[in-house]
């Protein structure tokens, strides 16, 4: 992975290039570049409901990654008030002294108008890292627990990170987060009742799987002071990627990321037409709002450039 | 959104609240990040004990337009310089710096000279730090 000697990383303009993605808006944000046939970089995800430690996680996989010489992005989300749209952006700080690796880069992001655990404009944002030659993404969502599903379709490994705590959410999760993930952590674990849970979510995904070609999620048990655990879900993840790998789920993923993208642009763009429709639209019939939408929605993106 | 009355004075700002130094103090940091978080800012916070360096390299990778120094242990000359000299050398020249925390008034021209943009002691109400913070913000750079 790390044969050919490589330009250094170019933080400035990395950070410079992230940061103008992501105020882009109409019609900047559609025409980047086209994502590269195949990723350069192993994109990972980490999800779970809020306080699980999925940035205490970032920091030990980040910190196992860089030991290896891999080059280190890691895209970390965190609310934005939805009445001020202020965020207080507060994974960085759980990356410790490993922030200051020379291979690492971590950029902070408010979620802005997005809802589904991710941020606006971070597809693009992704693409852009690939650009600078990185080994592994990692990408750690909001933290809503159950709404965070965007992800799935940006990262080639879904991690869901739980915690002791977490017993009563794990009913609610049956449907949701808890089918995306490739890999799953019982966080805390030197906490009482890790055990439990585990084999709560094992007898879940049970219940589900039943072809015999498919991935079957692990489920781990770690905690931040146990490095063999953080060992061992680094391996998990490693046996993820080893795992698939043939052409057509290469394009399929690309696609999904495509279509993704395309659809959360979409998303930001019905959000700002619906702020500036007059509000006397909203006194017409649901169809006549469709119908100015669609209008104004149809105006654009090329018309305005 | 909906276009309310009274969009936040720092909407779409990021800013970079950094304690350098050696103070181990850091509830003033603390406060101003909730007051600018409630103007609208994206705030990220570094925690304690902060070099120069490590505050530009931050700066430049969370791509802010502000840096806020929060330096109670007496050494923000200093501080104030490495840490504008650390951001220039960075490539990040562009981005404002404001110094806050236990700053004598002769301290003022000396810091204003290195070309920071606001300085704020706790005597100072919130709402005045983030108007100031705020109007600094969208003058056009020097
Ligand atoms: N006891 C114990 N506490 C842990 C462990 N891992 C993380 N924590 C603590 O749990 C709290 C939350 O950790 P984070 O890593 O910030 O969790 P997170 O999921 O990223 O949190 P959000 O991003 O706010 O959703 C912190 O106080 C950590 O120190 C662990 O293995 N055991
Ligand atoms: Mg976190």
């Amino acid at each position: 992975m790390s044969a050919a000697p490589r330009p250094p990383l170019d933080r400035a303009a990395l950070g410079r290039v992230l940061t103008r993605i992501a105020n882009a808006g109409d019609p900047a944000a559609w025409s980047g570049p086209v994502a590269p046939p195949a990723r350069g970089a192993r994109r990972i995800g980490l999800t779970g409901p809020p306080g699980t430690g999925k940035s205490t996680l970032v920091r030990a996989l980040a910190a196992g990654s860089l030991a290896q010489g891999r080059r280190v992005g890691v895209i970390a989300v965190d609310p934005s008030s939805p009445y001020t749209l202020g965020a207080i952006l507060g994974d960085r700080i759980r990356m410790g002294e490993v922030a200051d690796h020379p291979e690492l880069f971590f950029r902070s992001l408010a979620s802005r108008s997005a809802h589904d655990g991710l941020a606006d404009n971070l597809p693009g944002m992704l693409s852009a890292m690939e650009r600078h030659d990185f080994d592994e993404l990692l990408v750690e969502t909001v933290g809503t627990g159950q709404a965070d599903v965007g992800v799935r379709a940006l990262v080639d490994c879904v991690v869901l990170v739980l915690m002791p705590e977490s017993g009563d959410q794990i009913q609610a999760m049956k449907a949701g987060i808890l089918e995306i993930a490739d890999v799953l952590v019982v966080n805390k674990a030197d906490l009482p009742g890790a055990a439990r849970i585990a084999a709560e979510v094992k007898d879940t995904l049970r219940l589900r799987r039943s072809r015999a070609w498919e991935w079957v999620p692990p489920v781990l048990l770690a905690s931040r002071d146990d490095a063999d655990s953080c060992f061992a879900l680094a391996r998990a993840i490693d046996a993820r990627f080893a795992w698939r790998g043939d052409a057509d789920d290469e394009t399929a993923r690309r696609r999904a990321g495509t279509a993704y993208h395309a659809k959360s642009l979409l998303h930001q763009r019905i959000e700002t037409l619906l702020g500036e429709l007059p509000p006397e639209t909203f006194d017409l019939p649901l169809r006549e709002v469709h119908r100015a939408l669609v209008t104004r929605l149809s105006a654009d993106p090329d018309a305005v450039d | 959104m909906t276009a309310t009355a009274g969009t936040p004075v720092l909407r779409g700002r990021r800013i970079l609240v950094a304690k350098p130094g050696l103070d181990g103090h850091d509830v003033g940091a603390k406060v101003i990040a909730l007051a600018l978080r409630d103007a609208g800012a994206e705030v990220i916070y570094t925690g304690l004990r902060k070099s120069p360096e490590q505050i530009a390299r931050v700066a430049v990778e969370e791509g802010v337009d502000a840096v806020g120094l929060s330096v109670l242990s007496g050494s923000h000359r200093e501080l104030a310089a490495d840490t504008i000299d650390g951001l220039r050398r960075a490539g990040a020249g562009h981005v404002r710096v404001f110094v806050g925390g236990t700053i004598p008034a002769e301290d003022f021209e000396y810091l204003r000279g290195l070309g920071v943009r606001g300085i704020y002691t706790s005597a100072m109400p919130l709402e005045e730090v983030v108007a100031s913070v705020a109007q600094a913000l969208a003058e056009r750079s020097p």
